[in-house]
C-alpha cells in the first residue's frame, strides 16, 4: 500500500452522522459543495471520488456518498485499515493553497499543500514505535473529555477545537500535559480505540504496533479507567520487560502504583518516566520488530510521508460540478482567520464580530472572562429564581380554585345531610344511612388533609361583593381566630394584649390561602369590638405599636391597677410589673409610660451609687415607679425666718 | 418626714422620696419638682448664708451643698445635669443670675431680690450712723461688727446699691483705691 497522504493527515468520520454534529463546540460550517472528489497527491483517490466536502473554521470535511461506504471498504477487516472513505482534515495543516479553474473536460480544483509532519524533526525516523510517544499527545485531543484548570480550577467543558481545548476557557492559562494527563477522562465510545493486549511478552511488540495507529488518540485502555498516558505507557515497557513496573519514590523509597504522580506515603513527586520513548527504542527486539514487520508500515504513514519533499505533500478537490469559486473564497478566509489558534485577546475581538454564541461564550478569558462569568451565572440565577416563583403564583391561583372546589363539595355535603336528616331524623339509627355520611367523613377529612377544611373556610374577597360586608365577614373571622370557640383556644384567650403584627401573623397562618395585606387588617380593627366578647380594642402607644387588648388593658384600667399595685406593693421596677402581669417587657414598659405622661406616677433611676462623676449620667439606670407624691406636696420643710 | 441636717437645717419630707432626685420626663410633674427644688435651694441658702451655687456642688463631695444635693439615707443624689437645668430655672424666675456672666455653671443666689438687699444695706447704714459718709465696698462687705451684710458678694452689693441709686438714696463714687458709696436719707421718692 503506498503512503497516502490523505491516511497521514486525514481522520476518519462517520458520513452517517451529519457533518453539523461532528463539529466543536467552537467550530462552525463555512461552506459546503457536493459532487467533489479528492485527489490524494497527483493521483486520484479511489475511495473518495464522490462526496460532499464542508469548510469549517477548524477543519475540512470530506463526507463520501452513498449511504454507507465506509462497509464497502473490503480493507476496513485489516486492523490498521483506519481511513474510511468520510474524512475530516485539520486546517492547521494547510500551508497554501492554489486554484486552478479547470479546462475543458478537467474540472476545476483547489490544491491544498500541507505542512510537513513535526514529528519527523523530533524523533528519530528510523523507530516507527517511537511515535507512539508523540502521539500521546494526542490523548488530549480527545474532544469528549472534560478537564479541570491547575491554575483556576475551572472545569472545561468537552467538545472544544484542540487549541481551544489546550488552554484553560476561563482563565487562559495554557492545558500543562500533566493535568491533560490526569484530568482528561476517556470516553468510552472513541474512534479507533484499541483493545489493549494481554501482558504476554510475546505479543507485547504486536499491540506495540497496534496502538500506533496513525491516529491513535487511543493510548487508555478503552476500560474506562482514568489513565495518564505515560503510565500506560511505562505499564506496556514494563510488562514488556517484565520487571518494576511500580514508580520507586525518590524520598522515601516506597514502590508507588504507575499510575500515581504523587508518592502514596510521603507526597513527594514522582520522577517522570520520559524514559518512555528512549527505553522502547533501546530494546532492539521490539525495534527491530517494529520495523521489520510489514504491518507496521501504514502504522506510521506520517513517518513515510514526511519523506516526501514539500512540492509532493498536497491533496486535490476536484469539483465535478461547479461551485469551485465561493467555495475557494469561503477556504481562503477561513485559512486567514485561524480559528484553530487560540490567542489570548483573540477571541474578543471575534465576539464583537458578533461570531456564534458558543465562541464568545467559551473563548473568554483572563480577569474580564472570569467577572463575565460570574455575570452571566448571576443572571441565569435570577432567571431560574423568577421562573420558580412563577411557578409559585400560578400555585396560588389554583389554591384558591381548589378553595372553591372545596367549599362547593362542602357545601352540597352538608346540603345532602341536611335534607336527609330532615326526610328521616332516625336515619343513622338504622344501617341504611350510614354510607353516605361515612363517604362525606371521608371527602372532608381530605380536605382536611390538604389544607382545605371548610369549618373555618377563609373569607375571600371573591365570596363577599360588597366591601363593606366583606370587612364585616373578616372581622367576624378575625375574632374567631383571637378568641376561640367552644373548641379551640383562641389567640388572645390566655392574654389580654397582643401586637397587631403578631394577630396578622395568626390570622393569616389560620387561612393558609388569600392571606389579607396588613391595610385590610387595619380596615378590619375598628369593626373588631363589635365582634367580640368581651370587646377587643386597639390602642395604638407612644412608640406607634398598635396593639389588641381585652379591657383590663385599656390605657385607664391599667392605670388604675399600676398605680394600685405601686400603692399597695411599693415602688416596683418595669421588668417586675411585666412578670407579675405576664406581660412582655416592652409592651409593659411602653403602657407605663403612658401611665407616666398622664402625671400618675414618677419615676426614680437608680444609677451607680458610687458614681461622683458626671459620667455616670450616661450609664444606663433601672427605672424604678414610684407614685407621684408630689402634686399637692406641701413644704414641710424650714421655713423662712425673716 | 421632715428631717434637721447637722447644720441645723430642717430638710423637708420630700427630700427623703428618691424620685425627687430624678428629673421626670412628664412636664406637669417636672414643674411640681422643679419648684420644690427651688424652694429648698433657696431656703437652705438663706440658712447657710450661701450666695453661690455650682454645678460642681453637684459633682464633688465637701462642698456647703452636700446636706441638700445629696441624700446618703436613700442613697440619690441631683445628677449634675439636672441641677444644670434647675439653675437655669432659677435664672428664667429672676431668683439668681449666672456669675460670673457668660457660663452657665455658677449662679448668685437672690434668697433676698437686689431691692431687698438694698433697703437691708440702707437700713443698716441708717442704725449705724453711717448715712451721708463715704463706705467702701469693703467696709459693708466685712464690717468690724458683724451685720446683716456681712459676706455679701460685690457683685450682688452692686446690684443692691443700684437699686437704691434709682430712688436717690445712694451715689456711686470713684475713689481712688477702688469704690465707695455715700448713703442718703432720702425717702425713696
Amino acid at each position: 500500500m503506498p503512503p497516502t497522504i490523505l491516511n497521514a493527515y486525514a481522520k476518519p468520520v462517520d458520513n452517517t452522522i451529519p457533518v453539523q454534529a461532528l463539529l466543536y463546540d467552537d467550530e462552525t460550517l463555512h461552506a459546503s459543495q457536493d459532487s467533489v472528489g479528492l485527489y490524494d497527491g497527483p493521483s486520484k483517490s479511489a475511495p473518495h471520488q464522490s462526496g460532499t466536502i464542508h469548510v469549517t473554521s477548524h477543519r475540512i470535511f470530506f463526507i463520501a456518498d452513498g449511504g454507507t461506504p465506509s462497509n464497502t471498504l473490503t480493507s476496513r477487516t485489516a486492523e490498521d485499515e483506519s481511513v474510511g472513505a468520510s474524512l475530516a482534515l485539520d486546517l492547521a495543516h494547510v500551508t497554501q493553497t492554489e486554484y486552478y479553474a479547470g479546462f475543458l473536460k478537467s474540472s476545476a480544483k483547489i490544491t491544498l499543500h500541507l505542512t510537513p509532519p513535526v514529528r519527523k524533526a523530533v524523533q528519530p525516523p528510523s523507530s516507527a514505535t517511537t511515535t507512539t510517544s508523540s502521539t500521546s499527545v494526542k490523548d488530549f485531543d480527545d474532544p469528549f473529555s472534560t478537564w479541570e484548570c491547575e491554575i483556576c480550577g475551572n472545569k472545561n467543558p468537552p467538545g472544544l477545537s484542540p487549541a481551544a481545548r489546550s488552554v484553560c476557557a476561563l482563565c487562559g492559562v495554557p492545558r500543562s500535559a500533566v493535568s491533560l494527563a490526569a484530568g482528561s477522562t476517556p470516553a468510552p465510545s472513541r474512534p479507533l480505540s484499541v483493545l489493549r493486549h494481554p501482558p504476554d511478552p510475546t505479543s507485547t511488540s504486536a499491540s506495540w504496533h497496534s496502538r500506533s495507529l496513525p491516529s491513535s488518540a487511543a493510548h487508555t485502555p478503552p476500560t474506562g479507567s482514568p489513565a495518564p498516558s505515560r503510565g500506560s505507557i511505562e505499564e506496556v515497557r514494563g510488562v514488556g520487560q517484565g520487571s518494576s513496573k511500580q514508580v520507586e519514590c525518590p524520598a522515601c523509597t516506597f514502590l508507588n502504583h504507575p499510575y500515581l504522580r504523587e508518592c502514596e506515603i510521603c507526597g513527594t513527586a514522582l520522577p517522570s518516566s520520559k524514559s518512555g520513548s528512549s527505553s522502547s527504542a533501546s530494546k532492539p527486539g521490539l525495534t527491530l520488530s517494529s520495523k521489520s514487520a510489514p504491518t507496521s508500515r501504514p502504522t506510521s504513514p506520517v513517518g513515510d510521508v514526511a519523506d516526501l519533499a514539500d512540492g509532493e505533500r498536497y491533496i486535490k478537490l476536484s469539483f465535478r460540478k461547479g461551485g469551485d469559486k465561493p467555495f475557494y473564497a469561503v477556504l481562503k478566509r477561513t485559512l486567514k482567520t485561524k480559528a484553530w489558534e487560540v490567542r489570548i485577546g483573540y477571541y474578543g475581538r471575534r465576539t464583537n464580530t458578533g461570531e456564534s454564541s458558543a465562541t464568545t461564550a467559551t473563548a473568554r478569558s483572563g480577569i474580564s472572562g472570569i467577572l463575565q462569568n460570574v455575570e452571566s451565572s448571576a443572571m441565569s440565577t435570577s432567571t431560574d429564581m423568577s421562573h420558580a416563583f412563577q411557578d409559585l403564583e400560578a400555585l396560588m391561583v389554583k389554591a384558591q380554585e381548589m378553595v372553591k372546589l372545596a367549599a362547593e363539595l362542602n357545601e352540597r355535603l352538608s346540603a345532602a345531610q341536611q335534607q336527609r336528616m330532615s326526610v328521616n331524623p332516625y336515619a343513622n339509627a338504622n344501617g341504611a344511612g350510614v354510607v353516605e355520611p361515612e363517604e362525606a367523613t371521608f371527602i372532608r377529612s381530605s380536605l382536611a388533609q390538604l389544607g382545605l377544611q371548610m369549618k373555618n373556610a377563609p373569607v375571600t374577597q371573591d365570596m363577599v361583593k360588597d366591601e363593606r360586608r366583606w370587612v364585616e365577614q373578616l372581622a367576624k373571622e378575625l375574632a374567631g381566630v383571637l378568641q376561640g370557640d367552644s373548641v379551640h383556644e383562641g389567640m388572645m384567650r390566655q392574654r389580654g394584649i397582643m401586637g397587631v403584627d403578631e394577630a396578622w401573623g395568626g390570622w393569616n397562618r389560620a387561612r393558609g390561602v388569600a392571606l389579607i395585606p396588613p391595610t385590610t387588617l387595619l380596615q378590619t380593627l375598628p369593626l373588631l369590638p363589635a365582634h367580640t366578647s368581651p370587646p377587643i380594642n386597639t390602642r395604638k402607644l407612644t412608640s406607634g405599636l398598635t396593639v389588641l387588648h381585652m379591657p383590663p388593658y385599656a390605657h385607664t384600667a391599667f392605670s388604675v391597677r399600676f398605680v394600685g399595685r405601686i400603692e399597695s406593693g411599693g415602688p416596683c421596677t418595669t421588668v417586675t410589673f411585666a412578670q407579675e402581669e405576664g406581660l412582655s417587657v416592652g409592651l409593659a414598659d411602653e403602657m407605663i409610660r403612658d401611665v407616666e405622661r398622664d402625671g400618675g406616677i414618677c419615676r426614680d433611676e437608680v444609677r451607680g451609687s458610687g458614681g461622683m462623676t458626671a459620667k455616670s449620667n450616661a450609664g444606663a439606670a433601672e427605672i424604678r415607679w414610684w407614685v407621684n407624691m408630689f402634686t399637692g406636696y406641701v413644704w414641710d420643710g424650714q421655713l423662712d425666718e425673716h | 418626714m421632715a428631717r434637721l441636717t447637722p447644720t441645723g437645717y430642717l430638710l423637708p419630707s420630700i427630700h427623703s422620696v428618691p424620685p425627687f432626685f430624678t428629673e421626670q420626663p412628664n412636664p406637669t410633674t417636672q414643674a411640681t419638682l422643679t419648684e420644690q427644688w427651688t424652694r429648698l435651694i433657696l431656703s437652705y441658702a438663706r440658712h447657710r448664708r450661701l450666695f453661690f451655687i455650682r454645678i460642681e456642688d453637684a459633682e464633688t463631695t465637701g462642698g456647703d451643698w452636700d446636706e441638700v444635693l445629696r441624700n446618703e439615707q436613700i442613697n440619690r443624689r441631683v445628677m449634675p445635669a439636672h441641677l444644670s437645668s434647675l439653675l437655669a430655672t432659677l435664672v428664667a424666675k429672676n431668683l439668681a443670675v449666672y456669675e460670673p456672666p457668660k457660663q452657665t455653671r455658677s449662679v448668685l443666689l437672690f434668697w433676698r431680690s437686689p431691692e431687698e438687699w438694698g433697703e437691708t444695706l440702707h437700713e443698716w447704714a441708717t442704725s449705724t450712723g453711717q448715712l451721708n459718709t463715704i463706705l467702701t465696698f469693703y467696709e459693708i462687705e466685712d464690717p468690724p461688727v458683724p451685720s446683716p451684710l456681712s459676706g455679701i458678694p460685690t457683685a450682688l452689693l452692686r446690684k443692691a446699691i443700684a437699686s437704691l441709686s434709682k430712688t436717690g438714696r445712694a451715689q456711686i463714687i470713684g475713689a481712688a483705691d477702688g469704690e465707695g458709696v455715700r448713703l442718703f436719707a432720702g425717702t425713696g421718692k
